[in-house]
């Protein structure tokens, strides 16, 4: 009877042992799901793959648009054109990511005051774009890119017979342009063309351009973007 | 004389279940452990490394530098310098760039962007890769490039 009571104990010492076995394997198995979820997830790696397509969604509208802007016909079909191409393209280069880029054309815009005269131009493109990346189970990221260069001819001043002044502000989406020299200006009929940086004439950042020409030019101006935009001060 | 041998057989027993007992504590934790992702593990080299590979490329990307020197391939050196300033200097970096249609622009010896031996990669535990994508500069208009960038740890 005392032997059969001690054979049984010992068998609850290895239930016991099993047991506490067992819940060690589940609470490892719990922790480890809990604990290497967020740090084996490459979330920087998707949030960089997203951030690949829409900085060169942008880009796009930007080419889009100095494609336009430099273009002798008015040809707004550039933009759809484009994005229709790196629409296929995508799926293409990321061909197990599942990647559907998605832009309604309603919501093109492409505009070019270049070809009427006035003394603010703007050369303005937009488009919305929703992402689905399968592979990462995202669906339905919006966002909207809209890229713009203006120009406006504040002032223009005779300094003598042949050389006068001209200060102009010239802006993208993202505040004034500050990167722009002779190369970037282009003032019809005018020689001897120097362009300077300007912070006090206006209270704002402009340009001071001094040329030899007529007193009322056309002024071109193309950023490093390739976008171009043209004013001219009745 | 019956209750010393009883006695004896207890003490047998209480040592065979000792010894079962850390079999089974040793089974359940080297089971635990194959879950286990330490930072030595694959899955998780692999992981930092397209994360460092994909931040390096989209910071580059982001300020306008990798576009101007990937559409000129003069300047081709220029990006393995700025790719080796970027990365810790124990990864080995190779760049691949394709046009879309999968035609690889650098073929050469000479205009290959590397970092390390080629044997590096051929050696390497493990080699992470990945995938970015430029649609192109001003002076081309819309022309894309698919740049592979594989890295691995020296």
């Amino acid at each position: 009877m005392m032997k059969s009571s001690r054979k049984k104990r010992g068998q609850f010492v290895i239930i016991a042992v099993m047991l506490t076995a067992i819940m060690m394997v589940s609470i490892g198995a719990l922790m480890h799901g809990a604990i290497t979820y967020y740090k084996h997830e490459p979330w920087e790696e998707y949030s960089t793959l997203i951030g690949d397509i829409e900085i060169n969604s942008r880009r796009l509208v930007e080419l889009s648009l100095a494609d336009y802007s430099n273009s002798l016909v008015e040809d707004n079909s550039t933009l759809s054109v484009y994005l229709g191409n790196w629409q296929t393209d995508l799926i293409r280069i990321y061909p197990s990511s599942g990647i559907v880029l998605e832009s309604n054309p309603l919501s093109y815009e492409l505009k070019n005051s270049s070809r009427v005269n006035s003394t603010t131009s703007e050369s303005m493109a937009r488009a919305a774009f929703t992402l689905n990346v399968t592979s990462i189970g995202l669906e339905g990221y919006y966002f909207e890119v809209a890229t713009s260069l203006t120009l406006t001819i504040d002032s223009i001043t005779p300094i003598n017979e042949t050389t006068n002044e001209i200060i102009a502000v010239v802006r993208s989406e993202t505040g004034p342009v500050p990167n722009l020299n002779e190369e970037n200006f282009k003032i019809d009929g005018a020689t001897k063309t120097t362009v300077y940086p300007d912070y006090a004439t206006i209270n704002a950042f402009a340009y001071r351009i001094i040329y030899d020409g007529p007193i009322s030019p056309t002024v071109e101006v193309q950023d490093q973007r390739g976008i171009r935009v043209v004013g001219f001060k009745s | 004389m019956r209750i010393r041998n009883l006695r004896n057989t207890k003490g047998q027993m209480r040592v065979i279940e000792t010894i079962l007992a850390s079999f089974i504590i040793v089974a359940a934790l080297s089971f635990v452990s194959i879950f286990a992702v330490s930072p030595e593990s694959p899955g998780y080299e692999m992981t930092d490394l397209e994360k460092m590979g994909y931040s390096a490329l989209h910071d580059l990307d982001q300020q306008g530098l990798l576009s101007p020197l990937v559409y000129n391939p003069q300047n081709w050196s220029d990006i393995r310098t700025l790719l080796k300033i970027t990365m810790p200097n124990d990864v080995y970096f190779n760049l691949t760039i394709y046009e879309v249609d999968g035609l690889r622009l650098n073929a050469d010896s000479d205009s290959e962007i590397l970092y390390g031996d080629s044997d590096t990669f051929s050696d390497a535990r493990n080699v992470a890769s990945l995938t970015y994508c430029l649609v192109g500069i001003p002076e081309t208009g819309y022309d894309p490039r698919i740049l592979v960038l594989e890295l691995t740890r020296g």
